[in-house]
Protein backbone atom coordinates (compact mmCIF):
# COMPACT_ATOMS: atom_id res chain seq x y z
CA UNK A 1 0.00 0.00 0.00
CA UNK A 2 1.36 3.47 -1.05
CA UNK A 3 2.43 5.13 2.42
CA UNK A 4 2.99 8.17 1.15
CA UNK A 5 6.60 7.81 -0.41
CA UNK A 6 5.47 6.83 -3.79
CA UNK A 7 6.19 8.53 -6.93
CA UNK A 8 3.29 10.82 -7.13
CA UNK A 9 2.84 11.46 -3.33
CA UNK A 10 6.29 13.25 -3.16
CA UNK A 11 6.18 15.09 -5.93
CA UNK A 12 2.29 16.94 -5.58
CA UNK A 13 1.95 20.23 -5.24
CA UNK A 14 -0.01 22.50 -3.50
CA UNK A 15 -2.61 24.78 -4.43
CA UNK A 16 -0.66 28.24 -2.54
CA UNK A 17 -2.85 30.99 -4.03
CA UNK A 18 -4.69 32.07 -0.88
CA UNK A 19 -7.96 33.52 -3.25
CA UNK A 20 -8.51 30.24 -4.84
CA UNK A 21 -8.00 27.88 -2.58
CA UNK A 22 -10.69 29.55 -0.25
CA UNK A 23 -12.67 29.89 -3.80
CA UNK A 24 -12.47 26.56 -4.57
CA UNK A 25 -13.21 25.00 -1.36
CA UNK A 26 -16.39 27.12 -1.06
CA UNK A 27 -17.16 25.76 -4.69
CA UNK A 28 -16.81 22.97 -3.41
CA UNK A 29 -19.20 23.05 -0.31
CA UNK A 30 -21.83 24.88 -2.80
CA UNK A 31 -21.83 22.28 -5.31
CA UNK A 32 -22.17 19.69 -2.89
CA UNK A 33 -25.19 21.35 -1.51
CA UNK A 34 -26.98 21.74 -4.21
CA UNK A 35 -26.31 18.38 -5.46
CA UNK A 36 -27.58 16.98 -1.81
CA UNK A 37 -30.85 19.34 -2.21
CA UNK A 38 -31.62 17.60 -6.01
CA UNK A 39 -31.75 14.59 -4.05
CA UNK A 40 -33.21 14.81 -1.20
CA UNK A 41 -35.62 17.96 -1.70
CA UNK A 42 -37.93 15.60 -4.11
CA UNK A 43 -37.63 12.47 -2.22
CA UNK A 44 -38.49 14.00 0.76
CA UNK A 45 -41.47 16.15 -0.24
CA UNK A 46 -42.72 12.62 -1.73
CA UNK A 47 -42.06 10.95 1.10
CA UNK A 48 -43.94 13.46 2.89
CA UNK A 49 -46.74 13.95 0.39
CA UNK A 50 -49.18 11.76 2.30
CA UNK A 51 -49.52 14.55 5.08
CA UNK A 52 -50.73 17.10 2.59
CA UNK A 53 -53.78 15.29 1.68
CA UNK A 54 -56.67 16.56 2.94
CA UNK A 55 -59.86 14.07 4.61
CA UNK A 56 -63.09 14.85 2.23
CA UNK A 57 -66.51 14.31 3.48
CA UNK A 58 -68.01 11.14 2.45
CA UNK A 59 -71.62 10.57 3.16
CA UNK A 60 -73.04 6.54 3.34
CA UNK A 61 -76.64 5.41 3.84
CA UNK A 62 -76.35 2.78 6.72
CA UNK A 63 -79.57 2.40 8.19
CA UNK A 64 -83.39 3.72 8.37
CA UNK A 65 -83.98 6.05 11.67
CA UNK A 66 -86.89 3.57 12.82
CA UNK A 67 -84.61 0.77 12.61
CA UNK A 68 -83.27 2.09 16.09
CA UNK A 69 -85.60 2.71 18.97
CA UNK A 70 -85.27 6.07 20.77
CA UNK A 71 -82.76 5.63 23.64
CA UNK A 72 -81.10 2.49 22.12
CA UNK A 73 -77.56 2.09 20.66
CA UNK A 74 -76.49 -0.28 18.12
CA UNK A 75 -73.39 -1.22 16.15
CA UNK A 76 -73.55 -0.81 12.60
CA UNK A 77 -71.34 -2.19 10.11
CA UNK A 78 -71.04 -0.51 6.65
CA UNK A 79 -68.68 -0.21 3.57
CA UNK A 80 -68.01 1.65 1.89
CA UNK A 81 -65.17 2.42 -1.47
CA UNK A 82 -61.83 4.14 -0.18
CA UNK A 83 -58.75 4.88 -1.40
CA UNK A 84 -55.74 3.13 -0.02
CA UNK A 85 -52.70 4.53 -1.56
CA UNK A 86 -52.66 2.80 -5.12
CA UNK A 87 -55.52 0.90 -4.85
CA UNK A 88 -59.46 1.43 -4.31
CA UNK A 89 -60.76 -0.89 -1.78
CA UNK A 90 -64.01 -1.84 -0.64
CA UNK A 91 -63.33 -1.65 3.26
CA UNK A 92 -65.91 -2.35 6.42
CA UNK A 93 -66.06 0.15 8.95
CA UNK A 94 -68.10 -0.24 12.38
CA UNK A 95 -70.30 3.22 14.13
CA UNK A 96 -72.05 3.14 16.90
CA UNK A 97 -75.30 4.73 16.60
CA UNK A 98 -76.61 5.92 19.49
CA UNK A 99 -80.84 7.40 19.03
CA UNK A 100 -81.65 10.24 21.41
CA UNK A 101 -84.59 12.10 21.16
CA UNK A 102 -83.88 15.12 18.67
CA UNK A 103 -80.69 13.12 17.26
CA UNK A 104 -78.97 10.12 16.26
CA UNK A 105 -75.34 10.20 17.22
CA UNK A 106 -72.23 8.31 15.48
CA UNK A 107 -69.53 6.59 17.67
CA UNK A 108 -66.41 5.65 16.25
CA UNK A 109 -64.90 2.44 17.54
CA UNK A 110 -61.50 3.35 18.32
CA UNK A 111 -60.62 3.93 21.84
CA UNK A 112 -59.82 7.73 21.99
CA UNK A 113 -56.63 6.48 23.82
CA UNK A 114 -54.64 4.27 21.54
CA UNK A 115 -57.21 3.25 19.16
CA UNK A 116 -58.30 -0.18 20.27
CA UNK A 117 -61.33 -1.47 18.86
CA UNK A 118 -64.22 -0.58 21.73
CA UNK A 119 -67.09 -3.07 22.48
CA UNK A 120 -70.79 -2.12 23.65
CA UNK A 121 -71.98 -3.90 26.73
CA UNK A 122 -75.64 -3.56 26.04
CA UNK A 123 -76.66 -4.85 29.76
CA UNK A 124 -74.73 -2.34 31.38
CA UNK A 125 -74.83 0.65 28.43
CA UNK A 126 -71.06 0.98 28.95
CA UNK A 127 -68.26 0.75 25.86
CA UNK A 128 -65.44 -1.42 27.18
CA UNK A 129 -62.02 -1.13 25.43
CA UNK A 130 -59.98 -4.35 25.69
CA UNK A 131 -56.39 -2.52 25.62
CA UNK A 132 -55.86 -1.49 28.54
CA UNK A 133 -59.44 -1.31 30.34
CA UNK A 134 -60.76 2.22 29.17
CA UNK A 135 -64.72 2.58 29.82
CA UNK A 136 -66.98 4.74 28.28
CA UNK A 137 -70.87 5.27 29.52
CA UNK A 138 -72.88 5.31 26.70
CA UNK A 139 -73.04 9.12 25.67
CA UNK A 140 -69.51 7.94 24.55
CA UNK A 141 -68.35 9.93 28.05
CA UNK A 142 -65.23 8.47 29.81
CA UNK A 143 -66.14 6.25 33.03
CA UNK A 144 -62.13 5.05 34.02
CA UNK A 145 -59.33 4.08 32.37
CA UNK A 146 -56.47 5.77 30.41
CA UNK A 147 -58.74 7.38 27.63
CA UNK A 148 -58.20 11.11 27.50
CA UNK A 149 -61.27 12.52 26.20
CA UNK A 150 -64.79 10.83 24.95
CA UNK A 151 -65.60 8.82 22.24
CA UNK A 152 -64.90 10.42 17.94
CA UNK A 153 -67.92 11.14 16.77
CA UNK A 154 -68.69 10.94 12.99
CA UNK A 155 -71.14 13.36 11.11
CA UNK A 156 -74.67 12.26 10.82
CA UNK A 157 -77.12 13.63 8.35
CA UNK A 158 -80.76 12.37 8.31
CA UNK A 159 -82.85 12.43 5.01
CA UNK A 160 -85.83 10.76 4.18
CA UNK A 161 -86.06 8.70 7.25
CA UNK A 162 -82.51 7.42 6.91
CA UNK A 163 -79.01 8.03 8.14
CA UNK A 164 -76.51 8.78 6.62
CA UNK A 165 -72.67 8.99 8.40
CA UNK A 166 -69.54 10.91 7.25
CA UNK A 167 -67.01 8.25 6.77
CA UNK A 168 -64.33 10.67 8.06
CA UNK A 169 -64.04 11.54 11.17
CA UNK A 170 -65.34 15.69 12.40
CA UNK A 171 -62.28 17.02 13.72
CA UNK A 172 -63.76 17.15 17.01
CA UNK A 173 -60.46 15.66 18.52
CA UNK B 1 13.14 4.81 -12.45
CA UNK B 2 13.93 1.36 -12.53
CA UNK B 3 12.23 -1.19 -10.03
CA UNK B 4 14.55 -3.24 -9.56
CA UNK B 5 16.80 -1.39 -7.55
CA UNK B 6 16.42 -0.24 -3.95
CA UNK B 7 17.69 3.31 -3.61
CA UNK B 8 20.21 3.52 -1.20
CA UNK B 9 17.37 5.73 1.88
CA UNK B 10 15.41 2.60 1.80
CA UNK B 11 14.75 0.54 4.72
CA UNK B 12 16.70 -2.58 4.58
CA UNK B 13 13.84 -5.35 5.46
CA UNK B 14 14.59 -8.49 6.62
CA UNK B 15 15.02 -11.98 4.54
CA UNK B 16 11.75 -13.27 5.69
CA UNK B 17 9.70 -10.57 4.56
CA UNK B 18 9.20 -9.19 1.30
CA UNK B 19 9.58 -5.57 0.78
CA UNK B 20 6.64 -4.40 -1.49
CA UNK B 21 9.19 -4.07 -4.40
CA UNK B 22 10.31 -7.34 -4.12
CA UNK B 23 6.69 -8.57 -4.74
CA UNK B 24 6.37 -6.76 -7.37
CA UNK B 25 9.01 -7.94 -9.31
CA UNK B 26 8.60 -11.19 -8.29
CA UNK B 27 7.60 -13.72 -11.49
CA UNK B 28 5.65 -15.80 -9.64
CA UNK B 29 4.19 -14.41 -6.50
CA UNK B 30 1.79 -16.74 -4.10
CA UNK B 31 -1.31 -16.12 -4.58
CA UNK B 32 -1.41 -14.89 -0.84
CA UNK B 33 1.42 -12.25 -1.66
CA UNK B 34 -0.61 -10.99 -5.04
CA UNK B 35 -3.33 -10.61 -3.44
CA UNK B 36 -2.04 -8.98 -0.06
CA UNK B 37 -0.30 -6.64 -2.01
CA UNK B 38 -3.72 -5.51 -3.82
CA UNK B 39 -6.33 -5.45 -1.05
CA UNK B 40 -3.39 -5.35 2.02
CA UNK B 41 -6.41 -7.94 2.99
CA UNK B 42 -4.39 -10.33 5.19
CA UNK B 43 -2.58 -7.79 6.97
CA UNK B 44 -5.65 -6.64 8.21
CA UNK B 45 -7.36 -10.75 8.98
CA UNK B 46 -3.65 -10.87 11.04
CA UNK B 47 -4.50 -7.37 12.82
CA UNK B 48 -7.82 -8.69 14.17
CA UNK B 49 -6.67 -11.99 14.97
CA UNK B 50 -3.67 -10.77 16.89
CA UNK B 51 -6.11 -8.72 18.57
CA UNK B 52 -5.19 -8.84 22.30
CA UNK B 53 -7.29 -10.42 24.92
CA UNK B 54 -6.29 -8.80 28.65
CA UNK B 55 -6.36 -11.56 31.17
CA UNK B 56 -9.88 -12.91 32.61
CA UNK B 57 -11.42 -11.83 29.18
CA UNK B 58 -14.08 -14.97 28.44
CA UNK B 59 -17.11 -16.51 27.68
CA UNK B 60 -18.87 -12.94 28.69
CA UNK B 61 -16.92 -10.98 25.65
CA UNK B 62 -18.46 -13.82 23.11
CA UNK B 63 -21.94 -12.40 23.25
CA UNK B 64 -21.05 -9.34 21.01
CA UNK B 65 -19.66 -12.45 18.52
CA UNK B 66 -22.97 -14.33 18.72
CA UNK B 67 -24.84 -11.30 17.93
CA UNK B 68 -23.40 -10.59 14.79
CA UNK B 69 -23.69 -14.07 13.79
CA UNK B 70 -27.41 -13.76 14.41
CA UNK B 71 -27.43 -10.69 12.81
CA UNK B 72 -26.03 -12.07 9.63
CA UNK B 73 -29.13 -15.06 9.79
CA UNK B 74 -31.35 -12.29 9.72
CA UNK B 75 -29.74 -10.59 6.57
CA UNK B 76 -29.77 -14.05 4.79
CA UNK B 77 -32.97 -15.41 6.47
CA UNK B 78 -34.76 -12.00 5.47
CA UNK B 79 -33.30 -12.18 2.27
CA UNK B 80 -35.04 -15.42 1.28
CA UNK B 81 -38.13 -14.21 2.70
CA UNK B 82 -38.41 -11.29 0.44
CA UNK B 83 -37.89 -13.49 -2.20
CA UNK B 84 -41.63 -14.92 -1.29
CA UNK B 85 -43.30 -11.68 0.13
CA UNK B 86 -45.57 -9.47 -1.77
CA UNK B 87 -45.81 -6.25 0.12
CA UNK B 88 -49.46 -5.38 -0.27
CA UNK B 89 -52.66 -5.71 1.48
CA UNK B 90 -54.08 -8.87 0.21
CA UNK B 91 -50.82 -10.54 -1.24
CA UNK B 92 -48.78 -9.27 1.74
CA UNK B 93 -50.89 -12.28 3.79
CA UNK B 94 -51.11 -14.83 1.20
CA UNK B 95 -47.58 -14.55 0.54
CA UNK B 96 -47.26 -15.22 4.44
CA UNK B 97 -49.43 -17.78 3.85
CA UNK B 98 -47.73 -19.07 0.90
CA UNK B 99 -44.00 -19.10 3.06
CA UNK B 100 -45.85 -21.36 5.90
CA UNK B 101 -47.35 -23.79 4.09
CA UNK B 102 -46.45 -23.96 0.27
CA UNK B 103 -42.82 -25.23 1.41
CA UNK B 104 -41.58 -27.29 4.00
CA UNK B 105 -38.41 -25.19 4.36
CA UNK B 106 -40.39 -21.97 4.24
CA UNK B 107 -41.73 -22.06 7.36
CA UNK B 108 -38.62 -22.80 9.26
CA UNK B 109 -36.85 -20.19 7.56
CA UNK B 110 -39.50 -18.27 8.84
CA UNK B 111 -39.22 -19.33 12.02
CA UNK B 112 -35.35 -18.75 11.94
CA UNK B 113 -36.61 -15.13 11.27
CA UNK B 114 -39.13 -14.49 14.00
CA UNK B 115 -37.16 -16.53 16.56
CA UNK B 116 -34.12 -15.03 15.55
CA UNK B 117 -35.51 -11.53 16.66
CA UNK B 118 -36.77 -12.40 19.99
CA UNK B 119 -33.11 -14.08 20.60
CA UNK B 120 -31.10 -10.97 19.03
CA UNK B 121 -32.96 -8.60 21.83
CA UNK B 122 -32.25 -10.97 24.30
CA UNK B 123 -28.66 -11.58 23.75
CA UNK B 124 -28.54 -7.87 23.04
CA UNK B 125 -29.77 -6.99 26.33
CA UNK B 126 -27.41 -9.29 27.94
CA UNK B 127 -24.39 -7.68 25.99
CA UNK B 128 -25.58 -4.34 27.13
CA UNK B 129 -26.08 -5.10 30.67
CA UNK B 130 -22.53 -6.55 30.23
CA UNK B 131 -20.74 -3.39 29.39
CA UNK B 132 -23.50 -1.71 31.83
CA UNK B 133 -21.83 -3.78 35.19
CA UNK B 134 -18.26 -3.89 33.84
CA UNK B 135 -18.67 -0.04 33.49
CA UNK B 136 -16.65 -0.74 29.53
CA UNK B 137 -18.20 2.48 28.59
CA UNK B 138 -15.49 4.71 30.84
CA UNK B 139 -12.60 6.70 28.57
CA UNK B 140 -11.84 6.33 26.14
CA UNK B 141 -15.11 4.31 25.04
CA UNK B 142 -17.86 6.42 25.22
CA UNK B 143 -18.63 6.43 21.80
CA UNK B 144 -18.62 2.73 21.48
CA UNK B 145 -20.79 2.59 24.01
CA UNK B 146 -23.39 5.37 22.17
CA UNK B 147 -22.97 3.39 18.36
CA UNK B 148 -24.03 0.34 20.56
CA UNK B 149 -27.51 2.02 22.12
CA UNK B 150 -28.22 3.25 18.66
CA UNK B 151 -27.88 -0.03 17.38
CA UNK B 152 -30.00 -1.61 19.98
CA UNK B 153 -32.41 1.32 19.11
CA UNK B 154 -32.28 0.15 15.21
CA UNK B 155 -32.81 -3.64 16.49
CA UNK B 156 -36.16 -2.50 18.42
CA UNK B 157 -37.12 -0.68 14.86
CA UNK B 158 -36.42 -3.77 13.14
CA UNK B 159 -39.13 -5.31 15.25
CA UNK B 160 -41.86 -2.94 15.06
CA UNK B 161 -41.53 -2.76 11.39
CA UNK B 162 -41.22 -6.22 10.95
CA UNK B 163 -44.24 -7.15 13.02
CA UNK B 164 -46.45 -5.28 10.42
CA UNK B 165 -45.24 -7.32 7.44
CA UNK B 166 -47.11 -10.60 7.92
CA UNK B 167 -50.52 -8.40 7.64
CA UNK B 168 -52.17 -10.54 10.03
CA UNK B 169 -54.52 -9.36 12.85
CA UNK B 170 -51.96 -9.24 15.08
CA UNK B 171 -49.90 -7.27 12.69
CA UNK B 172 -52.38 -5.24 12.13
CA UNK B 173 -53.92 -4.13 15.16
CA UNK B 174 -50.16 -3.47 17.09
CA UNK B 175 -49.61 -1.31 14.15
CA UNK B 176 -52.75 0.65 14.90
CA UNK B 177 -52.10 0.80 18.44
CA UNK B 178 -48.11 1.50 18.03
CA UNK B 179 -48.64 4.12 15.44
CA UNK B 180 -51.17 5.96 17.91
CA UNK B 181 -48.24 5.70 19.95
CA UNK B 182 -46.88 8.45 18.06
CA UNK B 183 -50.09 10.81 17.43
CA UNK B 184 -49.81 11.29 21.29
CA UNK B 185 -46.66 13.54 20.95
CA UNK B 186 -47.84 16.94 21.65
CA UNK B 187 -48.19 19.50 18.61
CA UNK B 188 -46.85 17.04 15.94
CA UNK B 189 -47.84 13.55 16.86
CA UNK B 190 -50.69 13.77 14.45
CA UNK B 191 -48.64 15.06 11.54
CA UNK B 192 -45.57 12.38 12.48
CA UNK B 193 -48.39 9.65 12.88
CA UNK B 194 -49.74 10.38 9.37
CA UNK B 195 -46.34 10.64 8.11
CA UNK B 196 -45.47 6.87 9.57
CA UNK B 197 -48.67 5.34 8.29
CA UNK B 198 -48.06 6.69 4.65
CA UNK B 199 -52.01 8.03 5.42
CA UNK B 200 -54.48 8.50 7.99
CA UNK B 201 -55.42 4.91 8.38
CA UNK B 202 -52.96 1.52 8.53
CA UNK B 203 -53.60 0.84 5.08
CA UNK B 204 -51.63 0.07 1.65
CA UNK B 205 -48.82 2.45 2.07
CA UNK B 206 -48.35 2.24 5.92
CA UNK B 207 -47.55 -1.81 4.28
CA UNK B 208 -44.93 -0.84 1.72
CA UNK B 209 -43.29 1.90 3.87
CA UNK B 210 -42.93 -0.33 6.89
CA UNK B 211 -41.42 -2.77 4.56
CA UNK B 212 -39.24 -0.16 2.54
CA UNK B 213 -37.66 0.67 6.44
CA UNK B 214 -37.52 -2.72 7.29
CA UNK B 215 -35.44 -3.53 3.86
CA UNK B 216 -33.30 -0.90 3.21
CA UNK B 217 -33.32 1.86 5.67
CA UNK B 218 -32.66 -0.28 9.07
CA UNK B 219 -30.37 -2.81 7.30
CA UNK B 220 -28.22 0.27 5.95
CA UNK B 221 -28.39 2.15 9.25
CA UNK B 222 -27.31 -1.00 11.09
CA UNK B 223 -24.16 -2.21 8.70
CA UNK B 224 -22.95 1.52 9.00
CA UNK B 225 -23.09 1.06 13.05
CA UNK B 226 -22.21 -2.03 13.28
CA UNK B 227 -19.00 -1.26 11.34
CA UNK B 228 -18.49 1.70 13.46
CA UNK B 229 -19.05 -0.22 16.59
CA UNK B 230 -16.21 -2.94 15.83
CA UNK B 231 -13.98 -0.19 14.24
CA UNK B 232 -14.05 1.33 17.94
CA UNK B 233 -13.70 -1.76 19.37
CA UNK B 234 -10.85 -2.72 17.46
CA UNK B 235 -9.15 1.12 18.24
CA UNK B 236 -9.96 0.96 22.11
CA UNK B 237 -9.14 -3.12 22.28
CA UNK B 238 -11.31 -4.75 24.84
CA UNK B 239 -11.44 -3.22 28.18
CA UNK B 240 -11.00 -6.27 29.98
CA UNK B 241 -12.17 -7.17 33.30
CA UNK B 242 -13.01 -4.54 36.44
CA UNK B 243 -9.94 -5.59 38.23
CA UNK B 244 -7.08 -5.80 36.25
CA UNK B 245 -6.14 -9.65 36.46
CA UNK B 246 -2.50 -10.68 36.92
CA UNK B 247 -0.88 -12.94 33.92
CA UNK B 248 -0.06 -11.31 30.27
CA UNK B 249 -2.44 -10.88 27.08
CA UNK B 250 -3.95 -13.63 24.95
CA UNK B 251 -4.58 -13.46 21.36
CA UNK B 252 -7.75 -13.32 19.98
CA UNK B 253 -6.97 -16.33 17.60
CA UNK B 254 -7.16 -19.17 18.43
CA UNK B 255 -8.30 -19.41 22.30
CA UNK B 256 -11.07 -16.64 22.07
CA UNK B 257 -12.31 -17.07 18.95
CA UNK B 258 -12.76 -21.10 19.70
CA UNK B 259 -15.04 -19.32 22.89
CA UNK B 260 -16.82 -17.37 20.43
CA UNK B 261 -17.11 -20.28 17.64
CA UNK B 262 -18.85 -22.30 20.71
CA UNK B 263 -21.86 -20.19 22.35
CA UNK B 264 -22.32 -19.17 18.39
CA UNK B 265 -23.11 -22.98 18.01
CA UNK B 266 -25.06 -22.81 21.32
CA UNK B 267 -26.87 -19.93 20.23
CA UNK B 268 -27.48 -21.00 16.63
CA UNK B 269 -29.02 -24.76 17.94
CA UNK B 270 -30.98 -22.83 20.16
CA UNK B 271 -32.12 -20.76 17.27
CA UNK B 272 -32.88 -23.87 15.23
CA UNK B 273 -34.82 -25.82 17.83
CA UNK B 274 -36.88 -23.04 18.80
CA UNK B 275 -37.78 -22.42 15.23
CA UNK B 276 -38.75 -26.33 14.90
CA UNK B 277 -40.59 -26.88 17.18
CA UNK B 278 -42.33 -23.32 17.49
CA UNK B 279 -43.12 -22.73 14.02
CA UNK B 280 -44.14 -19.30 13.73
CA UNK B 281 -48.24 -18.66 13.87
CA UNK B 282 -49.93 -16.61 10.95
CA UNK B 283 -53.27 -15.59 12.20
CA UNK B 284 -56.21 -14.35 10.23
CA UNK B 285 -55.92 -11.81 7.79
CA UNK B 286 -55.93 -7.90 8.94
CA UNK B 287 -59.73 -6.74 9.57
CA UNK B 288 -59.83 -3.60 11.00
CA UNK B 289 -63.42 -3.91 11.85
CA UNK B 290 -62.75 -7.04 13.33
CA UNK B 291 -63.48 -6.83 17.07
CA UNK B 292 -62.74 -9.96 18.51
CA UNK B 293 -59.31 -9.07 18.76
CA UNK B 294 -57.05 -7.70 21.56
CA UNK B 295 -54.34 -6.13 20.48
CA UNK B 296 -51.12 -7.06 21.75
CA UNK B 297 -47.22 -5.82 20.84
CA UNK B 298 -44.32 -7.96 20.25
CA UNK B 299 -43.42 -9.39 24.22
CA UNK B 300 -40.54 -6.71 24.90
CA UNK B 301 -42.42 -4.21 24.28
CA UNK B 302 -45.31 -5.04 26.67
CA UNK B 303 -43.08 -3.14 29.24
CA UNK B 304 -44.20 -0.28 27.84
CA UNK B 305 -47.87 -1.52 27.02
CA UNK B 306 -48.16 -2.25 30.93
CA UNK B 307 -47.12 1.15 31.75
CA UNK B 308 -49.77 2.52 29.20
CA UNK B 309 -52.17 1.09 31.23
CA UNK B 310 -51.62 2.66 34.42
CA UNK B 311 -51.01 6.16 33.49
CA UNK B 312 -53.81 8.20 34.65
CA UNK B 313 -55.94 9.51 31.66
CA UNK B 314 -54.63 12.33 29.86
CA UNK B 315 -51.39 11.59 30.74
CA UNK B 316 -50.36 8.88 28.01
CA UNK B 317 -47.53 11.16 26.41
CA UNK B 318 -45.52 9.67 29.51
CA UNK B 319 -45.37 6.31 28.91
CA UNK B 320 -45.18 6.89 25.14
CA UNK B 321 -42.33 9.36 24.91
CA UNK B 322 -41.30 10.87 27.90
CA UNK B 323 -40.53 7.87 29.75
CA UNK B 324 -39.21 5.89 26.97
CA UNK B 325 -36.98 9.48 25.78
CA UNK B 326 -35.94 9.91 29.00
CA UNK B 327 -34.35 6.00 29.18
CA UNK B 328 -32.89 6.68 25.95
CA UNK B 329 -31.15 9.54 26.18
CA UNK B 330 -30.20 8.45 29.85
CA UNK B 331 -28.38 5.42 28.23
CA UNK B 332 -26.62 7.63 25.80
CA UNK B 333 -25.35 9.75 28.52
CA UNK B 334 -24.41 7.36 30.92
CA UNK B 335 -20.47 7.56 30.24
CA UNK B 336 -21.05 11.06 31.40
CA UNK B 337 -23.50 10.70 34.19
CA UNK B 338 -20.82 8.29 36.09
CA UNK B 339 -18.48 10.13 36.53
CA UNK B 340 -16.46 7.63 38.96
CA UNK B 341 -13.03 6.93 38.16
CA UNK B 342 -13.26 3.88 38.92
CA UNK B 343 -14.85 0.73 36.60
CA UNK B 344 -15.59 -0.96 39.62
CA UNK B 345 -19.59 -1.68 40.58
CA UNK B 346 -18.89 -0.69 44.19
CA UNK B 347 -17.11 3.11 43.18
CA UNK B 348 -20.33 4.03 41.49
CA UNK B 349 -22.91 3.03 43.33
CA UNK B 350 -25.79 5.73 42.05
CA UNK B 351 -25.02 4.44 38.54
CA UNK B 352 -25.64 1.08 39.74
CA UNK B 353 -28.18 1.92 41.64
CA UNK B 354 -30.31 3.49 39.15
CA UNK B 355 -29.59 1.25 36.49
CA UNK B 356 -30.63 -1.50 38.38
CA UNK B 357 -34.29 0.26 39.39
CA UNK B 358 -35.08 0.83 35.05
CA UNK B 359 -33.91 -2.54 34.46
CA UNK B 360 -36.18 -4.00 37.61
CA UNK B 361 -39.14 -1.73 36.31
CA UNK B 362 -38.72 -2.48 32.93
CA UNK B 363 -38.33 -6.47 33.98
CA UNK B 364 -41.53 -6.16 36.27
CA UNK B 365 -43.52 -4.22 33.54
CA UNK B 366 -42.42 -6.94 30.87
CA UNK B 367 -43.48 -9.81 33.16
CA UNK B 368 -46.20 -8.88 34.34
CA UNK B 369 -47.31 -8.25 30.27
CA UNK B 370 -46.32 -11.45 29.72
CA UNK B 371 -48.63 -13.38 32.54
CA UNK B 372 -51.79 -11.30 31.25
CA UNK B 373 -53.93 -13.88 29.87
CA UNK B 374 -54.75 -12.32 25.98
CA UNK B 375 -57.64 -15.27 25.93
CA UNK B 376 -59.75 -13.83 28.60
CA UNK B 377 -60.25 -10.88 26.04
CA UNK B 378 -61.07 -12.84 23.06
CA UNK B 379 -63.85 -15.10 25.01
CA UNK B 380 -65.65 -11.23 26.58
CA UNK B 381 -65.72 -10.48 23.13
CA UNK B 382 -66.91 -13.29 21.60
CA UNK B 383 -69.58 -13.15 23.92
CA UNK B 384 -70.60 -9.72 23.49
CA UNK B 385 -70.87 -9.92 20.21
CA UNK B 386 -73.98 -12.03 20.91
CA UNK B 387 -75.37 -9.70 22.65
CA UNK B 388 -75.35 -6.72 20.75
CA UNK B 389 -77.29 -6.67 17.50
CA UNK B 390 -74.95 -6.05 14.23
CA UNK B 391 -76.80 -5.37 11.35
CA UNK B 392 -75.38 -5.16 8.21
CA UNK B 393 -76.20 -2.60 6.12
CA UNK B 394 -74.86 -3.11 1.92
CA UNK B 395 -74.70 -2.07 -0.48
CA UNK B 396 -73.87 1.22 -0.45
CA UNK B 397 -75.77 4.20 -1.26
CA UNK B 398 -74.62 7.74 -1.44
CA UNK B 399 -75.37 10.87 -0.17
CA UNK B 400 -73.73 13.67 -2.07
CA UNK B 401 -71.59 15.56 -0.35
CA UNK B 402 -71.91 18.98 0.23
CA UNK B 403 -71.34 21.49 2.63
S1 LIG C 1 -56.57 1.84 23.77
FE1 LIG C 1 -58.36 1.79 24.92
S2 LIG C 1 -57.68 1.96 26.91
FE2 LIG C 1 -55.83 2.07 25.73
Amino acid sequence: MCEGNCENCKNQKVETDPKRRSFLSWSVGAINLAVLGGIFTPVIGFIGSPLRQKPKDDWIDVIGQDEIPVGATREVRFKAKVVDGYQTVTREYVVFLKRYPEKIVAFDPACTHLGCRILYKDDQKKYLCPCHGGVFDEDGKVVSGPPPRALTEHAVRIKDGRVFVDRRLTDAT
Amino acid sequence: MPHDVLSPEEPVVGKHVKSEQEQLVADRPSIKDWTDLRLGWWGFVRKNLDEPMPPGVGWWQTLGNLLMTLLAFQFVTGLALAMFYSPGTESAYLSVKHINEGHPVGLFVRGLHVWGSTLIVCVTVAHVLRVFFWGSYKKPRELTWVVGVMIFNVILGFSFTGYLLPWDQKAFWATTVGTRIAGTLPVVGQGLMTLIRGGEEVGALTLTRFYAIHIMVLPAALMGFTALHLYLVRRHHIAGPVVPQKGEPVKFYPNQLFKDAIVVLLGVGILAYMSLSMPPSLEAIADPTGADFAPRPEWYFLGMYELLKIMPAGWEVLATAVIPGFVTVGMLLVPWIDRAKSRHPAYRHWTIVAGTAVILMIGIMTLKGILETPPEHKAAHAAEKVSVGTPEVTPVPRLESGR
